[in-house]
């Protein structure tokens, strides 16, 4: 017989497999797919492309992996292949007219909530891990074996693990957020593209208004720092353990009031 | 009066929805017993709101709604007890009728081997096992119409809803439809069927709600309303391939007023009798072997209905 709390777990896990099917297999998971690919396309073109002379010194690897990865993994794809995955998570089937079904199964909407942002959090972590990891060894691997070596190290090794934690913890950060804008805007893109101009002026506001963006704690996990510019405004780096709880209440907290606006969740797909 | 807690009534107390400045509907009250109560009015009438907010797809703006003792506010319990099949015709992309419906009774709590015997029981009972593994995006409307109403009745509710059920389906469709309506409404539970077509909820109702601009403007026993219906002639609207021919055989019933041949395939008729009429429709169709692509009620016929029972109902009274 099903106890209560086995249907919950049961409805949740049954959820997030839907959505990860969503997220993975359908057609609109292409714009997400091209997206991780960018990356992968410009470091397979730096890769056939770099001098002779840089395929000698694999010392730069680290630093380039390093900018490649705050300025573009990190600030574009991982923050836009969120975007894509979890405002869909509501918004989409809003769009497709089809989340009445959900709503018409004996769900409470907090368990609603939280099998959609699972299952929203598992894809992405598993697209952008991927990409990640690929995206470090294309930087490598160009170099031959010094490249090979640096990367296989033990400080390599540490320090790729160091990024995947960024990708999963901003997974868990944007995802929240934009779970939440999908249930409250009808083109929440909008709002992802302000709180994107927000993320990357951080570097330049004073540290007071730096601790209202998520980047300000993601990059506290980064093994190697890199240089913002002459602009930027340096602040002392946020403890690892701080950073991880400002980002698990923030998220927490995200998902809280997402689950506040879906019990209020009409279905009147006309107005949308 | 029927507490809110009454755990066999559908209840609403007061209840009114505005969209914005827009009325949904105003100041409803009523309580549906069990059976198969047909909701009557034209579109826009507020029909699909009463259903919504019956199963909290919308919430009201004023008063209070409790369907068996449960509020629509828990849907984690409501939908224990009710299935609704609505008036979208969208599908989930990707999804066969089988996996839509297993994917709905895995929410319900059934386990992989419960929620396979139930989809393919539903998707017997609506006629759509063969299509049980084709995608709902190749369906017809009318199979679109049948999964439908096989996702809103597979976890075996108290409660069932349904908005324009009917629509869409072929003759054959509808009867069989009209049957599992029946049979569902004879083991006790409660049948709320829309419909803008008012013979059909006539034919299967045992009570009738009829709204228009979003208020009650009639409620109640078949008979009680049915009697105001038949002092005017209803409008059907046929469309067949031999219009001439429907028309020659219908001018024999007592009960025809007028009919008119419409443009080359249109045939309106003014009949007193609906029932009678559609019974002797179906005859002449079999006997003629005429091919009719739609029957429907002309607007007109909808509108002279509401304007005799608003006419003679001020204030809201049930008929």
């Amino acid at each position: 017989m099903t106890t209560p709390s086995n249907l919950l777990q049961r409805q949740a896990i049954t959820l997030a497999r839907h959505e990860i099917r969503r997220s993975l297999f359908s057609r609109r998971s292409l714009s997400v797919y091209l997206l991780v690919a960018m990356p992968l396309a410009l470091m397979l073109l730096r890769a056939l492309f770099m001098p002779g002379s840089m395929r000698a010194d694999a010392t730069h690897a680290t630093t380039e992996f390093a900018e490649v990865f705050h300025f573009f993994l990190l600030r574009f794809v991982v923050f836009f292949a969120n975007a894509l995955i979890f405002v869909r998570l509501f918004r989409g089937e809003i769009l497709e007219k089809s989340l009445h079904y959900t709503l018409l199964a004996p769900l409470h909407r907090t368990v609603l909530v939280l099998g959609k942002y699972l299952g929203g959090v598992l894809s992405a972590t598993l697209i952008l891990v991927i990409t990640t990891m690929l995206t470090y060894v294309l930087v490598y691997l160009p170099h031959g074996a010094a490249g090979r070596q640096l990367m296989l190290s033990g400080a390599g090794i540490a320090s790729l693990a160091s990024y995947l934690v960024i990708v999963v913890l901003a997974c868990f950060a944007y995802g929240a957020l934009f779970m939440l804008a999908g249930l409250f805007f009808k083109n929440p893109m909008v709002p992802a593209i302000v709180f994107l101009g927000w993320e990357t002026l951080t570097p330049f506001l004073p540290t007071f208004l730096k601790v209202l963006s998520f980047v300000h704690y993601l990059v506290s996990f980064a093994p190697v720092p890199v240089n913002l510019g002459a602009f930027a405004l340096l602040a002392q780096p946020v403890p690892w353990w701080v950073a991880l709880v400002a980002l698990s209440v923030s998220s927490a907290a995200l998902v809280f009031v997402a689950s506040r606006v879906a019990r209020r969740l009409e279905v009147t797909y006309s107005a949308d | 009066m029927t507490s809110l807690q009454s755990s066999d009534r559908i209840v609403f107390r007061d209840v009114s929805k505005f969209y914005g400045e827009v009325l949904g509907v105003n100041k409803v009250n009523l309580e549906v017993a069990p059976g198969l109560t047909g909701l009557v009015g034209p579109n826009g009438s507020g029909k699909s709101t009463l259903m919504h907010l019956m199963t909290g797809l919308l919430r009201p703006s004023r008063g209070e709604i409790s369907v068996c003792g449960v509020s629509p506010d828990r849907p984690e319990q409501l939908f224990h007890l009710v299935g609704y099949c609505t008036q979208y015709d969208n599908f989930p992309n990707g999804s066969t009728g089988l996996s839509f419906l297993r994917f709905a009774l895995a929410l319900h709590g059934y386990s992989k081997h419960e929620a396979d015997e139930r989809a393919w029981a539903a998707l017997a009972r609506v006629g759509l096992s063969d299509a049980a593994n084709r995608r709902i995006a190749g369906y017809s409307k009318g199979m679109r119409q049948r999964i439908k109403l096989a996702h809103a009745h597979c976890h075996d509710p108290r409660v069932l809803v349904l908005d324009e059920p009917l629509n869409g389906l072929d003759p054959m469709g509808r009867a069989e439809m009209i049957d599992l309506f029946t049979d569902l409404a004879k083991e006790g539970r409660h049948i709320i069927v829309s419909s803008h077509i008012l013979h059909e909820v006539d034919v299967i109702s045992d009570g009738v709600i009829m709204i228009h601009g979003g208020a009650i403007v009639a409620e109640g026993g078949i008979r009680e309303v049915r009697g105001e219906i038949t002092s005017h002639p209803i409008q059907v609207l046929i469309r067949c391939d031999q219009p001439h021919v429907v028309a020659s055989r219908i001018f024999e019933l007592e009960h025809i007023v007028e009919a008119r041949i419409i443009e080359r395939d249109g045939l309106l008729v003014r009949t007193r009798d609906a029932a009678d009429f559609f019974t002797q429709f179906n005859r002449i169709v079999i006997d003629t072997g005429v091919v009719v692509e739609t029957v429907a009620p002309a607007d007109e016929s909808v509108h002279a209905v509401y304007d005799y029972l608003i006419g003679e109902g001020q204030g809201g009274g049930s008929a």
